[in-house]
C-alpha cells in the first residue's frame, strides 16, 4: 500500500519537473544588448494622445510635438524653426520636411491643422492646459507652413505645446470620423518608437522607427511588462525577465529604496537619479474660516514643525532631499531669494503664543477663544512614505500643542476635497518640472484646484491679479519679477508647506549608456540610450 | 431527474434578478458623482462645472432610476455590460479575456487541489493519528495560515530566481501555470482535505466496512467503496470552490501579473470604473448561483432524497 502512494507522489513530482522544464526557453528571456524590457505598474492603456487615459513614457516614445522644451530652451522638434508676432498673437512654425507618420503618412501643415482642430473640438477636456482657451485658429500656408493665431499674447505657448499632451500628432488616417474625442483606430505617431503589439494588461511591444527623421533609435525594442506588486518587479529584475524600471506616473517608486540598493549591489545594475523633478508639500486651507489653518501664524507654526532633513535621511534614505520653497531652483523662474525656514519649534511656539494660542497648565493642546488647537491632515492611503510622514509630523505638532488627526484616503477622494475646499491640511505635489511653475501657479485659481488653499489670505487679489498679468506679459524680466512677487507672496502666507524635492529614479543595465532625463517627470528620452 | 433540473434551474432566475438590483443599487448608492468619476478615472488634469454637466448628459444620468436599471438589465442580458469609464472601450471586451483567464487559472487549480484533497484526505484518513496524518495537517495549517503574497514571493524566488525553471509572472507559457496553481491549489486543499478526511473517518466506522471485511473483501475493494461514499459530501465543497476560487484570485493574480479578474476588479475599484465593477460582481454573482445550482444537480443526481426535497 505505502508502495503505490509512493508511487503516486513520484509521478506527480516528474509531471510537475518535466512541465518546469519546459519553459526553460520560453522564460529565459534574458534581455538581447538591443532590447530594454521595462517594469510598469499599469498598462499603457489608450495610446489616443488627444485624451488622457494613455501612459506617458508610452505615448513619449511613440507621438511629438512640434517643440521641445530642454534645460537650455526649446529646440526644434517636428517644427525646424518658428516665429512668433510681435504682439505675442501669432505664431508661425516651418515644417520639417522629411518625417513621416508611421503607417507612411506625412506630416505636414495639413496633418497639424487636423490635429489641432480635433484637439480643440474637445476643449472642455483641456481646460487645464491654458492654451486650449487662446488658440483662435490653426492656419495652412504651405504644405510645410503652419501658423497658429491666439486671443491675445501668451508666454506659455510653446511650453504647453511641447507637452506629452495633448498637442502631439497622430496620423489622420486614425481619426474617427474627423474626431479624435471618440477614440482612434490605431497609433501612428511620429516618434522614434512604433507601437507594434499590445496585450491588455500583460505587456506592450515597441519597435524602433528605422525611417525615423531623427535616426534610427539604436534600442531596437523596448517592451512595457506589466508588474502590478513591487516584490515580483524585484524578482524579476534579479532575474532578468525585466531589466530597466522607472518612477511611475505618481512619482512614486514602484520598488523601494533598499530593493534598488541590492539590485545595484548585486552588481548588474545602476541607480540614476534625475534633477528635482517637482516638490512634495502639504497644502493649507487657508479659505476654511472656522479651522485654525485659516490664520497665517498657525500655517507657519505647521511649517517649522516639519524635520524636512529627518524626513529626507529617514524616510527617503537621502534620495528625496528636503525643499524649503515651493518650486527647486533649476524650475524656471523659481530661483527667487526666499527666507529659508526650517525646523524649529521655538519659533513655531513663538508664533503661537503672538496669534493668541496658549497652552494652559495641565493641557496638552492650545487653545484660543475657547477652539483647540486642532486640524486634519489627509495623506493618500495608498503611499507608505505620506502615512509615515504624518505621522512624524503629528508626533512633533503634538509636542508644542497641535493636535493633528490623520487621515488616509484614496487620491480620487483627496483630489475631491481640494476641490470643494473640505480639508484643513493635505499632501500633494506639484505638477512636475515641465508644468513649474506655470501650470501649477494657474492652478492657484482655479476652484478644481489651488482656489480654495489660496482665496483666504489676505493678499490673495493682488495674487491673481499678478497671475493673470504673468502668462500675458512678453517681456522677460517683467515675468521674472511677477513671478518672484507670486512666489514671496504664497511663501509668506505659508499655504503651500514644502517638504521634500521628489525626482526621477532609474534603475537599468550597468551597460546601458546615455540615460537621461526630459524636463518632464512622466517621460524618458529613450532613443537617446544605447548598450555599451 | 429531468423535472427537478428544470425547477431547480428555474428557481435561480429570481435570485440573479435579485442580485443584478442589489448590484444596480449598491453602485448607485455611491456618494460620488458618477460623471466626476467618470472624469477622474479618464485622468482629465482638471474637472471643472462645465464638463461635469456635459459628461452627465453623455452618460444619461438624468434619467430616472428604474429607466436605468431596466436598460441595464436588458443590455446585460445582451452581454453588453456598457462601456469601461476609463477606457471608454465595451465592458465585456475587457472583462471577457480577463474572466477566460481567471477561469482557466481557476480550472487547473480546481482540478490539482481536488486531486491534492482527495489523495491527502485519503492517506491522512487510513494513517488516522499516524505520524503521516499529523505531518500533513501540522504543514497544511503552516500552509494555509501563511498568506499568499507571502508564499508567492518565496516561491518565486526559489523555483524562479534561484533554480531559474519558472517564469516569475505573466502567463504566456504553460510553466507559467505552475507557481500560482500550486499556491492556489495547495491553499484550498489544506482546507478541503479534511473534509475529505472526516468523511472518510466516519465512513470507517460504518457497519457496511466491517461487513465487507467479515465477508473478506480485499481491503482495496473496501477502500474504494469508502472513497466513493466519502466523496458524496465532498462534492457540493468542490462544486462551489469554483467560484470561491475564481473570485479570489487577487492577491495571486497580482503577484504573478496574471492579467485575469482580480487584477482587473482591483483596477477597476481603485479607478472607481462602475460599469466594469457592475459586470465584475454581477458575473461572479451569476457563477456562484450557477456552481450552486450544479452542486445541487449532481448531489440530486447521486441522492434521490434530495430529488423529493424539492
Amino acid at each position: 500500500m505505502r508502495r503505490r502512494w509512493v508511487t503516486v507522489i513520484t509521478v506527480i513530482m516528474v509531471c510537475a519537473a518535466l512541465l518546469a522544464g519546459c519553459g526553460g526557453t520560453q522564460t529565459g528571456s534574458k534581455e538581447s544588448p538591443k532590447e530594454l524590457v521595462y517594469a510598469s505598474a499599469k498598462d499603457i492603456n489608450d495610446m489616443n494622445p488627444h485624451v488622457y487615459t494613455g501612459s506617458n513614457p508610452a505615448q513619449g516614445v511613440v507621438y511629438e510635438s512640434l517643440v521641445e522644451n530642454t534645460e537650455e530652451g526649446f529646440k526644434p522638434l517636428l517644427a525646424e524653426s518658428w516665429e512668433i508676432s510681435g504682439d505675442g498673437k501669432v505664431y508661425t512654425f516651418h515644417l520639417r520636411k522629411d518625417v513621416k507618420f508611421h503607417d507612411g503618412e506625412p506630416f505636414n501643415a495639413e496633418a497639424v491643422k487636423k490635429n489641432i482642430e480635433a484637439v480643440q473640438r474637445n476643449a472642455a477636456k483641456h481646460a487645464w492646459i491654458k492654451l486650449s482657451t487662446k488658440i483662435v485658429s490653426c492656419n495652412v500656408i504651405d504644405t510645410h507652413t503652419v501658423q497658429l493665431v491666439l486671443s491675445e499674447a501668451y508666454y506659455p505657448a510653446l511650453l504647453e505645446l511641447s507637452f506629452t499632451r495633448p498637442y502631439v500628432f497622430i496620423s489622420p488616417n486614425h481619426f474617427k470620423d474627423g474626431e479624435t474625442k471618440n477614440g482612434v483606430n490605431g497609433y501612428s505617431g511620429t516618434g522614434p518608437y512604433k507601437l507594434t503589439e499590445h496585450k491588455v494588461d500583460q505587456y506592450a511591444v515597441f519597435e524602433a522607427n528605422e525611417g525615423y527623421w531623427g535616426g534610427a533609435p539604436k534600442i531596437k525594442k523596448l517592451t512595457a511588462k506589466v508588474l502590478p506588486a513591487g516584490e515580483t518587479t524585484f524578482l524579476a529584475m534579479k532575474k532578468g525577465e525585466v531589466n530597466f524600471l522607472f518612477t511611475d506616473d505618481r512619482g512614486t517608486d514602484s520598488i523601494d529604496v533598499e530593493a534598488m540598493t541590492k539590485l545595484a549591489d548585486s552588481g548588474g545594475y545602476q541607480i540614476v537619479r534625475s534633477k528635482p523633478m517637482n516638490t512634495k508639500m502639504i497644502v493649507a486651507n487657508s479659505s476654511k474660516t472656522n479651522s485654525p489653518v485659516h490664520e497665517t501664524a498657525v500655517r507657519q507654526a505647521i511649517w517649522h514643525v516639519i524635520d524636512r532633513e529627518t524626513i529626507s535621511k529617514q524616510i527617503f534614505k537621502g534620495t528625496e532631499p528636503a525643499a524649503y520653497t515651493l518650486f527647486s531652483a533649476n524650475v524656471k523662474y523659481a530661483d527667487v531669494d526666499l527666507k529659508k525656514q526650517g525646523y524649529d519649534p521655538e519659533a513655531a511656539q513663538k508664533l503661537l503664543e503672538q496669534a493668541g494660542w496658549v497652552l494652559g497648565s495641565g493641557q496638552e493642546v492650545r487653545t484660543k477663544n475657547g477652539s483647540k488647537l486642532s486640524m486634519k491632515l489627509y495623506y493618500d492611503s495608498n503611499s507608505s512614505s505620506q502615512k509615515t510622514q504624518a505621522e512624524l509630523i503629528q508626533h512633533a505638532a503634538k509636542k508644542i500643542g497641535i493636535q493633528l488627526e490623520l487621515a488616509g484616503e484614496q487620491s480620487t477622494s483627496i483630489a475631491k476635497r481640494r476641490a470643494t475646499g473640505d480639508y484643513d491640511l493635505l499632501f500633494n505635489q506639484t505638477w512636475g518640472l515641465a508644468y513649474d511653475p506655470q501650470s501649477t501657479i494657474a492652478a492657484f485659481t482655479s476652484d478644481s484646484s489651488y482656489l480654495h488653499t489660496t482665496k483666504g489670505i489676505a493678499r490673495a487679489n493682488e495674487l491673481y491679479q499678478k497671475i493673470t498679468q504673468v502668462t500675458a506679459a512678453m517681456d522677460e524680466n517683467v515675468r521674472k519679477s511677477l513671478y518672484a512677487d507670486i512666489l514671496r507672496i504664497v511663501h509668506e502666507e505659508a499655504v503651500f508647506i514644502p517638504i521634500t524635492n521628489g525626482s526621477v529614479t532609474i534603475v537599468a543595465p550597468n551597460t546601458l549608456q546615455d540615460i537621461g532625463f526630459k524636463q518632464s517627470q512622466f517621460e524618458l528620452p529613450f532613443e537617446k540610450m544605447h548598450f555599451q | 431527474m429531468g423535472w427537478y433540473i428544470t425547477k431547480r434551474g428555474l428557481l435561480s432566475v429570481p435570485m440573479i434578478v435579485i442580485i443584478s438590483f442589489l448590484t444596480f443599487v449598491l453602485i448607485n448608492l455611491s456618494p460620488q458623482d458618477p460623471a466626476e468619476v467618470v472624469l477622474q478615472a479618464q485622468g482629465v488634469p482638471q474637472i471643472t462645472k462645465e464638463l461635469i454637466a456635459q459628461t452627465r448628459a453623455e452618460l444619461g444620468m438624468d434619467r430616472p432610476f428604474l429607466t436605468r436599471y431596466f436598460h441595464w438589465l436588458t443590455a446585460c442580458l445582451q452581454l453588453n455590460f456598457g462601456n469601461s469609464y476609463v477606457t471608454g472601450e465595451p465592458v465585456w471586451a475587457l472583462l471577457g479575456p480577463a474572466f477566460s483567464n481567471t477561469f482557466k487559472l481557476t480550472l487547473v487549480s480546481v482540478i490539482a487541489m481536488i486531486a491534492l484533497s482527495i489523495v491527502l484526505g485519503v492517506m491522512c484518513a487510513l494513517k488516522e493519528g499516524g505520524l503521516m496524518d499529523q505531518s500533513v495537517r501540522g504543514v497544511s495549517f503552516f500552509l494555509t495560515s501563511m498568506p499568499s503574497y507571502l508564499l508567492a514571493a518565496l516561491m518565486i524566488w526559489y523555483f524562479s530566481v534561484k533554480l531559474d525553471l519558472l517564469p516569475t509572472s505573466g502567463m504566456e507559457s504553460y510553466p507559467s501555470y505552475v507557481l500560482p496553481v500550486t499556491i492556489i491549489a495547495v491553499n484550498y486543499a489544506g482546507i478541503y482535505f479534511r473534509i475529505v478526511r472526516s468523511s472518510m473517518i466516519s465512513n470507517l466506522h460504518e457497519d457496511y466496512v466491517l461487513y465487507g471485511r467479515a465477508c473478506g473483501l480485499p481491503e482495496r475493494k473496501i477502500t474504494i467503496h469508502m472513497v466513493r461514499n466519502s466523496l458524496q459530501v465532498a462534492v457540493s465543497v468542490f462544486c462551489m470552490a469554483v467560484p470561491i476560487i475564481l473570485g479570489s484570485t487577487v492577491v495571486v493574480e497580482n503577484m504573478f501579473a496574471w492579467p485575469g479578474l482580480g487584477s482587473l476588479s482591483v483596477k477597476a475599484i481603485l479607478s472607481r470604473d462602475f460599469p466594469m465593477i457592475q459586470a465584475y460582481v454581477l458575473v461572479l454573482a451569476v457563477s456562484f448561483v450557477l456552481f450552486n445550482t450544479v452542486s445541487d444537480m449532481v448531489n440530486a443526481a447521486m441522492n434521490p432524497r434530495v430529488r423529493r426535497d424539492l
